[in-house]
Formats: structure tokens, sequence, C-alpha cells
């Protein structure tokens, strides 16, 4: 008996001229047409977000390095692995870390999932800080597109949320540390916290106040977890999925900001051209996740202790900076007002850097001012990082990186404060002179010159502090970088670039410039000359 | 009608119920995040005989009860091992007579006293109480740091 002859053809005919399929896909048969790669995109759910035509300079890798939706697919990745881990943790104090463990060991494939959950986090920390660096070197946050920028700010920090509430769930040692760590920053808000300035106003104290909500209870504990784990697993996911959804539908109502590369240019279809590049990028961090999670377990501490901190104890990395901040300020300063600044005074650049110059390509020499000071403050968090973890070591102390955290290290010298008159005139003198001199010198100043003539008469200082007051070389050679960087991003680039700038954004911008460069000479304080506190008025809990 | 409502009287309170019905909403969504009862392990333990203490800082109940154990000649007190700062738990390092937090670098010496890093205030002593059997009870709930009121009852308890 003759077996039936098959015809591809003739079953992919029967296949696509159904209704079923008709019903499916309604731009069939597919033909290489401009009409029918427009419609590829108008009428698809998933695609169609994009415009049909897009500027050619928006298809180069080098434009947005596709960081926008590979933030997008890496919170794809951690919702479908999340997901799955849910199917196997109980968040109780009792459970959690022993299901940890089975995740690794008992588990098919558990831990596998468990590394692409935690890499993938990692990974969109990452790639979105670099969106937003992208995002401001290539001047796209400007009209329209600030609102936008604000709401990218916002989930910025989500993805921070979200990964700080991911971190308790393990219950191991770095999870409730790190947990503890981060909610007595709440305890210290000012007004609402026990710790912080002002507590008594409203009568706040262990268990009552903002962070008491925030844990359920007076320490980390069962509620804690419970809590955390609603919030990483539901509100948070939810509240940054609408977010996410309005941030796209922005960018396509207020339309892409790459620049045409040239006069008169025609668009490129976005169907096959971006979506192509996207699949690429998509396929390519996905194989990446895939071998990082093979090869490399996410790391697993002993089980939570609430009574025993290890030593060192360190934050995750994109949060160590925080913590080296908190080594210099009060908690109410480096956990509540700094963030709270930087969050603020990134939703304002749009509102603040008004120039029509140098929106959708990258240009350093059209926009001096805002790439120098930008690119600083993005510098300055990694420089932090980098110190809380490579040059911190047992009791937070300062270990170089080529050094034995066994070495036997002196004890730390005695700190000390400002007397109160002394703070205040100190603190009066950098605000006032910081604010009014950049504004009110109206003549060009050589930057060389005025250079030479500040490291100069720090020369002097320097060589007064060591010879004088005994205080050894790199402290003082700290004391001077610090003082110098100072100088330079908080008067002269003011002072040369927005001094004929409208008063209101004058006043706002050059009072960030300074709250960022306080930093930095707070610290100088701090490693050069031991200083505790600038301003100290105990009696409030305010210490700056 | 004698006493038409006007149309601007009644959006007021049309929009004024809705500000209030939301209102209330917050308040009552925040208030069921305050938890009326908590089960966590009580403050109060009882450390065993006072005299069974060395002169000097134990850490016998360090691991389990998070206090160290001070005596001197004249007395002991108890000091909370829970940094200032952030709540980490320092170290106690004889060879320096200092505690060492591992979060942020604050130095304490015996008494509690900051020497370095960023805590801002000493550290706390709880209340201690020599039983009429001679045991020590040490309550971490009731707190104090304040120089010259640490130093006395109930946060000192007089001991040869």
């Amino acid at each position: 008996m003759a077996l039936p002859e098959i015809s591809l053809d003739k079953i992919e005919k029967e296949v696509t001229n159904s209704q079923i399929w008709k019903s499916m896909f309604r731009n069939w048969p597919w033909q290489d047409t401009a009409r029918h790669r427009a419609r590829h995109i108008v009428d698809n759910v998933w695609l169609h977000l994009h415009p049909a035509k897009i500027q050619p300079r928006a298809l180069r890798w080098t434009f947005t390095w596709g960081l926008g939706g590979i933030s997008f697919l890496l919170f794809l990745i951690l919702t479908i692995s999340g997901v799955l881990l849910m199917f196997y943790y109980r968040p109780t104090v009792e459970l959690a870390y022993q299901d940890m463990k089975d995740l690794e060991f008992a588990v098919s494939f558990g831990i596998f999932l468990r590394n692409m959950h935690r890499w993938c986090a990692h990974a969109m920390v990452t790639v979105v800080m670099l969106h937003m660096i992208r995002v401001f070197l290539t001047g796209s946050y400007k009209k329209p597109r600030e609102f936008n920028w604000a709401v990218g700010v916002i989930l910025l920090k989500l993805t921070l949320f979200l990964s700080f509430t991911g971190y308790l769930l393990p219950w191991d040692q770095l999870a409730i540390w790190a947990v503890t760590v981060g909610t007595n920053m709440a305890g210290a808000t000012p007004v609402l916290g026990n710790e912080g300035p002002f507590a008594n106003l409203l009568g706040m104290t262990i268990s009552n106040d903002v962070r008491f909500v925030l844990l359920g209870g007076t320490t980390v504990g069962a509620n804690t977890l419970l809590r955390f784990y609603v919030m990483h697993c539901v509100a948070v996911p939810l509240i940054t999925g609408a977010l996410i959804i309005l941030h796209f539908w922005r960018i396509r109502k207020d339309t892409f900001s790459a620049a045409p590369l040239a006069k008169n240019e025609e668009k490129a279809d976005v169907w096959p051209n971006l979506v192509v590049r996207e699949y690429i990028a998509a396929a390519a961090v996905t194989a990446f996740i895939f071998f990082l999670s093979v090869y490399a377990n996410a790391p697993l501490e002993e089980i939570a202790n609430p009574n025993v901190t290890p030593n060192p104890s360190k934050a995750p990395w994109y949060f160590v900076g925080l913590q080296e901040l908190l080594v210099y300020f009060d908690p109410w300063i480096a956990g509540v007002l700094l963030p709270g600044i930087i969050i603020g005074g990134l939703c304002a650049i749009p509102y603040l850097d008004t120039s029509k110059k140098g929106i959708g390509y990258y240009t350093w020499s059209e926009r001096p001012f805002a790439n120098a000071q930008f690119m600083f403050g993005i510098a300055f968090w990694f420089i932090l990082i980098t110190i809380g973890y490579f040059f911190r070591g047992p009791n937070y102390f300062w270990y170089w990186p080529w050094e034995s955290w066994l070495v036997h290290k002196p004890v730390s010298a005695p700190t000390w404060s400002f007397s109160l008159p002394v703070g205040v005139t100190l603190l009066a003198a950098y605000g006032a002179l910081g604010m009014t001199l950049p504004r009110l010198i109206k003549s060009e100043i050589c930057w060389r010159k005025a250079s030479g003539a500040f490291l100069g008469l720090f020369a002097l200082v320097g060589l007064w502090m060591k010879f004088g007051g005994d205080i050894s070389t790199w402290r003082v050679v700290t004391v001077g970088v610090l003082l110098y960087l100072t100088f330079l991003f908080g008067f002269l680039y003011p002072q040369r670039y927005i001094r004929d700038l409208d008063l209101p954004r004058y006043t706002i911008t050059q009072a960030l410039v300074l709250m960022q460069m306080g930093v930095l000479v707070k610290m100088g304080l701090r490693l050069g000359l031991d200083v505790k506190y600038i301003l100290e008025l105990p009696q409030f809990n305010l210490n700056i | 009608m004698a006493n038409p409502v006007k149309r601007k009287d009644f959006l007021w309170m049309g929009w004024g119920a809705f500000a209030a019905f939301l209102g209330g909403a917050g308040a009552a969504t925040t208030r069921f995040f305050v938890p009326n009862i908590l089960y966590e392990p009580s403050q109060k333990f009882n450390a065993g005989k006072a005299e069974d203490f060395p002169i000097g800082v134990s850490t016998l109940w360090f691991k389990q009860q998070r206090v160290w154990i001070v005596r001197s000649a004249q007395g002991i007190y108890a000091l909370w091992a829970r940094c200032t700062h952030l709540g980490c738990t320092p170290n106690w390092f004889i060879s320096e007579m200092r505690f060492k937090c591992p979060c942020h670098g604050s130095n304490y010496n015996p008494a509690g006293d900051v020497l370095a890093g960023p805590a801002p205030k000493p550290l706390w002593r709880c209340r201690v109480e020599i039983t009429a059997t001679g045991d020590l009870v040490i309550d971490k709930a009731i707190l104090e740091n304040r120089a010259g009121v640490r130093e006395k009852a109930p946060f000192f308890a007089e001991y040869a």
C-alpha cells in the first residue's frame, strides 16, 4: 500500500487559509512592502508601542546601546524566574532559609533559577543606571521629555527598592544586617523616626514610628520578612510595571530624541530594522545571563542571627556607596536627606537645564557644564562604591586592597568637632560665598592660573599641616585633592558657565552643586583631620 | 422650592465627602500596618548570679541576649550591644579596650562613650537589678545613656 504523499506547501496553504489562522493574524499573507512593514508594527499588540518609522540615528548601536530595552528584558526574566521561585519558598523565619537550601540541593534546577534571579537583579541595577547616563549624555531628557525623565528616576529608585526588599528573603546574615541597617535609616527620618531630629515633636518611640510600620515590629523579625515578601513579590512589581507602561507610552508620545543625521533624511522602517536589533540584544543578554547562572552560584551566607553581625558587614555593591557615606554623616543626612536630594535633584535636571543645545546626539563641547557636573556625580558615586567595597576591612577600618585583613591596625584616632560659633560661621561662609561668588564675578577666569594659585596656596597649608600639625602625607594629599575638586566643580565651572542663568535656576542649580561638593569637603575633613561634626546640636539630634 | 440647594454648595459637599472618604481610607490603611500584638521575645532576662561576673567586660550573654555585662570595683552595669549609629552589633576587643562596629567603624570605650566613627550617641545601658537571691536581672526595654543618669540606679547596681 502506498503512503499518502505529504506536501508541506499544501499543508501550509491549508493552515494559513483556514478561518482560525486568519482570525489570529489579520495581516496575512505577508508581503515585503512598506505597507506591510508598517502594519506589522501597528497591528501587533506586542510591537504597537513602536512607531512604524524611526530616525536612522536611533538604529545605531552606539546611540542607545539598547539599554532601555535590556532593562525591560531583565525585568521580564526577573518576573518569570521570581514567580517560579515562589513555588518553593515560604516567607517565615523558621522555613525561609531551609527553603533556600532546598532550592540549592533538593529542587531540580532550583539553584539555576535562583542564580538567574540574582544575576538578573544585579544586571538590571547596572543597566538601568547606564541607561540613565546614556539618556543624560544625549540630552534626551530635555523638552518635551522632562516628565518621562522623572518617571525614569522613579523607576531607578523602584529597581533599587526591589533589590533591597529581595535581599531580606533568603534570611541569611547578609539579608538581616543589610535590612537592619537600611530600616534603621528610616528610624532616623526627621520628625517621623524615633532616632531622627525632632523625634519628640510627635512623640516618636521605637514602637510607633515610621520604622515600626515598615518592620511590623521593633526588630527585623517574622513580620518584617512577610512584609518584605509581599512588597517584593506583589506591591512593588505592580507599581513598577505600571510605571514601565507609562514610561514606554511617553517615549512614543514624546517622540524619539535621536537627531537626524542629515537634512531631509528619510526615516527607516522599524520592522525589521529596529525589531531585529532588539531581538539580537535580547538573545545576547539572555544567553549571557544563562551561562553566568550555570557557572556562578548566588552567594548564601549563614542563617540570620539577630545578635551577631558579620565583620566586616557590607551592603550589596550598589548600596555600598551609601554605606560609605554613612561613615561621614549622621543617618538622617546620609540615609534620608542626601538620597532625597539626589532623587529630587535628578528629577529637577530637565527643568533646570533648559538649553536647546545637544538634544539627540552625544556632545561634550555644547554642554560642558551639565556633562561635567553629572558625570562627576556619577564618578563620585562609583568611587564611594569602590572605597566601600575594596578599601574597607574588619571593623570597617581602612585597609588597602593589597593589605591582608590580618594586619594589626593602630586604633582609629579620636574625632573632634568644631565649636558651635565656628561651625555656624564655616557653614554660613561656605553657603554664602559659594552661592554669590560665581554669579558676582563677571570676568573670565583663566582656569590654569586659578588652579595654580589654589594649589600653590594649598601647598603652603599642606606643608604647615604636615610639619606643624604632624599629619601624614597621604592625609594632606587627600584633603588637597578633595578641596581642589570642590574649587573646580563648585566655583570655576559655575562661574564660567551658569553665572548668567536666570536667578531661580541659578539658585537651585548652584545649591545642588554646593551640596554635592559639600559631601566631598566633609569627607576631606574626616579623612584628613578626624573632624566628626562641623555643626553639632545634640539637643535636636541635628549634627552636620 | 423654598430652599433650593445651590450648585456650588452641592459640589463642595460632594467633593468634600469624597476627600473625607479618601483621607479616612488612607488613615485606616496606615493604621492597619501598625500591629497591635507583637510576638517578640521578652527583653528581660536573668543573667545568673552577680557574684559570678569578674571585674571587666563579660561577653557571657553577648551571643544569646546581645548585652555586655561590665563589672567594676563599685558595681555592675549592662551595655546593650546595639550600635547607636544604625543598629549593628559591635565586637569587644579586650587588647584595645574598645567595642568596634563592623558596619561603619564606630568605636566605643567600656563606659559606652564614642571614641571614633560615625555613631552619634553613647551605647545604651540597660536597667539592672540584683534580686534578694543575688541574681542579676537585666531589662533591655528600659534604657539610658545620659552621663550622670546612667551611672545611678536602676542602670547601675552597686555591688562590691
